[in-house]
């Protein structure tokens, strides 16, 4: 886990890991949210409204934008404060996703930074786009 | 810039940050006066005014501000 101070991080900082998204990670994510719609949980209902498979959660894929903030950038003093983002396209059992951020401001005032993310499947296609508020503990605080 | 010409400003940015074209502020608006003014937007609102009117503010004079002509009367104070 990365342990950045808002004073270490710069305008232009990036930060990125892969995960592959697993049927039991839509399971899971099933049981916690209540989401039972069958696009999620029947392939032979996703399959019959034109998709290649289960379709995976948009929420599911947010979700590691969590990991993002908490773990990557800035890690341990981090606490997220807003999240905008766009699903671009579907994320199905297998893909491979990297997700990526970087930031592209800073407030000094409220130690907050704002970075930019993507989640980009291994068929090269982005999935997921937006932008982060996330407070960032100050050395001097 | 005359105080009016700012508090249109400012009530351009109160009407984004809020994404509500019919808010209308008036020197004693402050957190009371509108259900969505928390410290996140708070925080956002005070970025926003560092932005549009190019200055840094800190954390302990925006702290306290009572209300809006306080704001006003900051951004005016600095420029």
């Amino acid at each position: 886990m990365n342990e950045y101070y808002y004073e270490d991080i710069e305008v232009g900082k990036k930060e990125s890991f892969t995960v592959t998204v697993t049927a039991s990670m839509l399971d899971a994510f099933k049981d916690i949210s209540g989401d039972v719609n069958p696009l999620h949980c029947n392939e032979d209902f996703a399959k019959k409204e034109g998709y290649e498979g289960r379709v995976a959660y948009g929420m599911l894929t947010a979700s590691f934008l969590s990991a993002l903030a908490g773990v990557y950038l800035p890690g341990k003093y981090s606490l997220i404060q807003s999240v905008e983002i766009k699903f671009a396209k579907p994320v199905y059992i297998g893909d491979e996703l990297t997700v990526t951020g970087e930031v592209i401001e800073k407030n000094d005032t409220f130690g907050l930074i704002i970075i930019k993310v993507s989640i980009t499947s291994s068929s090269g296609n982005k999935v997921c786009r937006g932008k982060m508020q996330i407070g960032v503990k100050q050395r001097t605080a | 810039m005359t105080r009016e010409e700012l508090f249109e400003q400012i009530n351009e940015i109160f009407r984004d940050v809020f994404d509500d074209d019919t808010l209308v502020i008036t020197d004693g608006t402050n957190s009371e006066d509108i259900e969505d003014w928390d410290s996140l937007e708070h925080i956002n609102l005070v970025v926003a005014m560092e932005k549009r009117f190019n200055m840094k503010f800190n954390i302990k004079e925006v702290g306290q501000l009572k209300n809006v002509g306080e704001m006003a009367d900051l951004i005016l104070s600095r420029m």
